[in-house]
């Protein structure tokens, strides 16, 4: 097998690099060992959110966040280049859309009732923002165990917002005719693709909901036919409807997922899920081949011009500490900075406290090519993206899906400038 | 304040206090039951869950081994449904000793339990992951025994027969005039409110703190901790009990319990029993222990790591390895040691023998108050128990099964219902989510909480109806205490999955942030 790119790794980083690869004309190959960790997380493109304080203006907050942090995989992309790629995912989601700007974080709800800064989102959470206060109503459903709107409603009304407004926020549980105690979000969101579901759902809701209330649900609304599901329900109930997310499998997330996936499909590309990268060839300091590896099959060389490693961090199990305490990446097998010195503490006792380990993984020259324990660049025509990326913490900062989204967008932009 | 008035009072909610206050009730004894901290919590809660058969004493402290073995055949009568009936099998692995075998059996047979020599073909078909290199194998009545619900079913029997069970009451001090001991003087941890409790007589069964309950009486119990570490792995790597057939060693020891096995464990003199830490060569040398009794431990998932205190007591204290200090147990009547009247400290020995030892505290106890009645806690089964009748892996899910399409999972790795999660919260009447966890098992499996504690907490919210806030510090409390006996121990597939729990918690629902806010847990 052969392409002009191989890129590892199916979650936004690597889908992000494959799509734009593919339009631009290359022959892409996109291996994935799994669907991807986009299943996981809630779909906002979360920027930037704490640094450590609260972040109400990313673009504002971008600069110095990096200056003190020269090894932040931010330092590698110019604000430029995270606009451009949130501009470049709108374009790629019809019918779904992204809203926001770098300029303001929204402040959306969790599912435990936090306001969580991000900077773009979709379109169906947005009515959810809670920087100019308002009423809420949050739905429950009895047998969506993923989902506590009382514990929200509470936790929101206590929250501390830095417009200084407060929030007005209560749940409503609703019986819904489910069959079973114990619905997915998945089976929720196929049953709210049914007219005659959401006709029940609006018809008990309605009655019980005050004037001037919006009304947050699960973020379960429809997976194929999410715009039309939502639309309708805001029609039903006559003001804005919006979902909030909560634990994985992430149906807001599968759509983004998809989008993507058929973007890449649709662009010519070549998509291998399934598929394991199990080791790669290299000569002088240049990747010949990844070699794949599926089910009972035979490993297999995928010859290419340029590899982009969009594998994940530790939660990918893409980089790997064994039990003896070393560190593998393991595909390239390359070099792994910011682990701790031998005898040195890699995680500590308190859960909040900075965790030593926490900003493991690869370090990358400006380009984002991985640089080897010398700090040379390890291949020259080996690109990184995502999480696999050194030096930030993404859940703590609430930067991961922006880091994904740009830093593939940026090594896809490298490696075409380098193809033409 | 509040005053109680008894006639004993028992100090420690572990297994032997448990046993104390279940056996002194059954004799018809009014009794009240203390403990600083939840029932079990000490180093009752904090064992490898074998129920001995006394095999690992045989060699080394043959008085511990009978005791294990007349204990072993009491329990599996009267705690059936706490214990799984793995059996056992001491195995001679290529860095033991060849002639021990030969003293092993002879001191099986000594201490009557029952022992038989298999072909290592046959104990190899039936453990495959063992070590194929093991020269002999012996099968023994070991099994595994889960130490919360033994506790729990004791404090519900002991109720039953009239005994009060106050958990989160710590002594402050004991209260001794004319050379007794007349009662103590708690405070109410969760309640704020100091309790004057009068008792004519006082046990203090603290285990490894027995030395300090002693000292506000004026009296002396010297007790050595002895820490041991366990590590817990995700899978049932063997389905019977295995030892090595040495002298008793670092992780001599795999027990598989529930659906987890637990290597076992270390002995370690330490200074506090409540400070001390688990040290990274500690869980190497347990890992490496690991390996030699099943090659590839070091690749299956540690789930988490835990320490215990043994209350080892030795009269002559001084530089003894706690090794070597027997696992028998003692019992120290004040009134002929100091002078103190009405108080006896019963410690040392083992989770198997606590009943015995509830026995002899009791028979002395009777004998300085000067009645007769006889104990009864040999023959009555503990409520829920029925002679024969033992818990088996499967249980969960036969109990599961009816009621799938009624009830939700809300932790999937140990299989807890929502009615069961709600019905132990009412029955608990606690909002420290920590307590569910030991009375049901939340959040012990794989995830360790990653998925059910946000479940919890909204159920909780719920159940108890409590404010937010108070539900937020459940839910941030529980969080760090599953990190902590899991991140001394991350690497490999445990380490991924903390990642998605942490991704779960900060990216997701962004816990840190929560009102209330997370300020540190002790």
């Amino acid at each position: 097998m052969s392409a002009d790119a191989v890129v590892v790794g199916a979650g936004l980083a690597g889908l992000t690099a494959g799509v734009r690869l593919a339009e631009a004309g290359l022959r892409t190959t996109l291996v994935g060992k799994g669907p991807g960790a986009m299943h996981l997380a809630p779909a906002t493109i979360d920027v930037l959110g704490y640094a450590p304080d609260l972040v109400e203006r990313p673009a504002a907050a971008l600069p110095s966040f990096v200056a003190e942090r020269p090894d932040h995989p931010y330092a590698r992309l110019s604000a430029d280049t995270v606009a451009a790629s949130a501009e470049w995912l709108s374009a790629h989601m019809p019918p779904l859309a992204y809203v926001g700007t770098l300029e303001e974080n929204y402040l959306l709800p969790t599912a435990v009732g936090v306001p969580k800064p991000s900077a773009f989102v979709p379109e169906a959470m947005a009515a959810g923002d809670l920087r100019s206060g308002s009423r809420f109503a949050f739905a429950g459903l009895r047998a969506l165990k993923d989902f506590y709107p009382a514990l929200l409603a509470d936790n929101l009304s206590q929250a501390k917002l830095p417009t200084g407004v407060t929030v007005d926020a209560r749940a409503v549980h609703l019986s819904d005719p489910g069959t079973e105690a114990d619905v997915s979000p998945l089976g929720y969101a196929r049953m709210f693709e049914d007219r005659e579901f959401r006709s029940v759902v609006a018809a008990e809701l309605l009655p019980r909901l005050e004037p001037g209330e919006s009304v947050g649900f699960p973020s379960v609304l429809g997976l194929h036919e999410h715009r039309t599901t939502w639309l309708d329900l805001q029609d039903r109930l006559g003001r804005p409807v919006f979902e909030v997310p909560t634990l994985p499998p992430s149906v807001a997330g599968i759509r983004l997922f998809h989008a993507l996936r058929d973007a890449f499909l649709a662009a010519g590309g070549r998509l291998l899920i399934g598929s394991t990268a199990a080791g790669a060839e290299t000569k002088d300091g240049v990747v010949t081949h990844v070699v794949i590896q599926t089910a009972a099959a035979r490993p297999t060389p995928i010859e290419a011009r340029w590899f982009v490693l969009a594998t994940g961090g530790f939660a990918e199990g893409a980089i790997f500490l064994d039990s003896y305490g070393e560190v593998h990446e393991s595909v390239f097998g390359l070099a792994v900075s910011g682990v701790p010195a031998a005898g040195e503490p890699r995680f500590v006792p308190r859960y909040f406290d900075d965790q030593p380990m926490g900003r493991a993984g690869i370090a990358v020259d400006e380009r984002l090519r991985p640089l080897d324990a010398d700090g040379n660049v390890a291949f020259r025509n080996l690109f990184t993206a995502g999480a696999a990326l050194g030096g930030a913490e993404p859940w703590r900062e609430l930067s991961g899906n922006g880091l994904a989204l740009a830093s593939g967008f940026a090594v896809a932009s490298a490696i075409v400038e380098w193809a033409s | 304040m509040a005053t109680l008035h008894t006639d004993v009072l028992v100090i420690g909610g572990g297994s032997t206090g448990v046993g104390v206050a279940r056996d002194a009730a059954m004799r018809g004894f009014s009794t009240v039951l203390v403990d600083r901290g939840d029932l079990a919590t000490g180093t009752t809660g904090r064992f490898h869950g074998l129920l001995h058969s006394g095999g690992r004493y045989v060699v080394k402290d043959p008085k511990a081994a009978e005791e294990c073995i007349h204990e072993n055949v009491i329990l599996r009568r009267i705690a059936a449904d706490c214990i799984e009936d793995t059996g056992g099998l001491f195995v001679s692995t290529p860095i033991d000793t060849p002639e021990y075998a030969d003293r092993f059996v002879e001191g099986c047979r000594a201490a009557g339990i029952p022992v038989e020599e298999i072909p290592v073909a046959e104990a190899l078909r039936r453990e495959p992951r063992m070590n194929p290199l093991i020269s002999r194998a012996f099968t023994v009545p070991d099994a595994s025994v889960d130490s919360w619900k033994t506790v729990w079913a004791c404090a519900r029997s002991a109720q039953a027969y009239g005994s009060r069970i106050l958990p989160y009451h710590e002594v402050l001090d004991l209260t001794v005039e004319g050379g007794a001991v007349r009662g103590a003087l708690v405070k109410d941890r969760r309640g704020g409110e100091d309790v004057r409790i009068d008792a004519d007589f006082v046990v203090n069964a603290s285990g490894a703190w027995a030395g300090r309950i002693a000292a506000m009486a004026g009296c002396d119990a010297t007790v050595l901790p002895g820490k041991g570490i366990m590590i817990a792995m995700n899978h049932r790597l063997v389905n019977t009990v295995v030892n090595r057939c040495e002298m008793p060693a670092d992780g001599d020891i795999i027990v598989p319990i529930r659906t987890v096995s637990v290597i076992g464990t270390t002995d370690q003199k330490v200074a506090d029993p409540d400070d001390w830490q688990i040290a990274r060569d500690e869980v190497q040398k347990m890992m490496d222990a690991g390996e030699n009794l099943v090659p590839g431990f070091r690749r299956a998932r540690a789930l988490r790591v835990w320490g215990g205190v043994r209350p080892l007591f030795q009269d002559k204290a001084e530089g003894a390895d706690t090794r070597d200090v027997t696992r028998a147990h003692t019992l120290l009547n004040h009134r002929q040691r100091d002078g103190v009247e009405r108080f006896l400290t019963i410690t040392g020995g083992k989770f198997c023998t606590f009943r015995l030892m509830a026995e002899d505290t009791v028979d002395a106890l009777c004998a300085e108050v000067g009645v007769e009645h006889a104990c009864r806690t040999a023959d009555e089964p503990l409520p829920d128990s029925e002679p024969g009748r033992y818990y088996w892996l499967g249980s969960r899910v036969e109990r599961r099964e009816p009621t799938l399409h009624e009830d939700q999972l809300i932790c999937e790795c140990e299989l807890v219902s929502r009615r069961r999660l709600e019905a132990a919260m009412l029955r608990r009447e606690t909002v420290d989510l920590d307590d569910i966890r030991r009375t049901i098992r939340l959040g012990m499996g794989p995830c360790q909480g990653g998925f059910c504690i946000y479940r919890a907490t909204g159920i909780l919210h719920q159940v108890e109806k409590i404010p937010g806030e108070a539900a937020n510090r459940s839910l941030l409390d529980f969080v760090q205490e599953r990190w902590k006996g899991v991140q001394p121990i991350l690497y490999g597939d445990q380490l991924r999955q903390a990642r998605l729990d942490d991704w779960i918690f900060q990216g997701i629902l962004d816990v840190a942030h929560l009102p209330g806010g997370w300020v540190g847990a002790a």
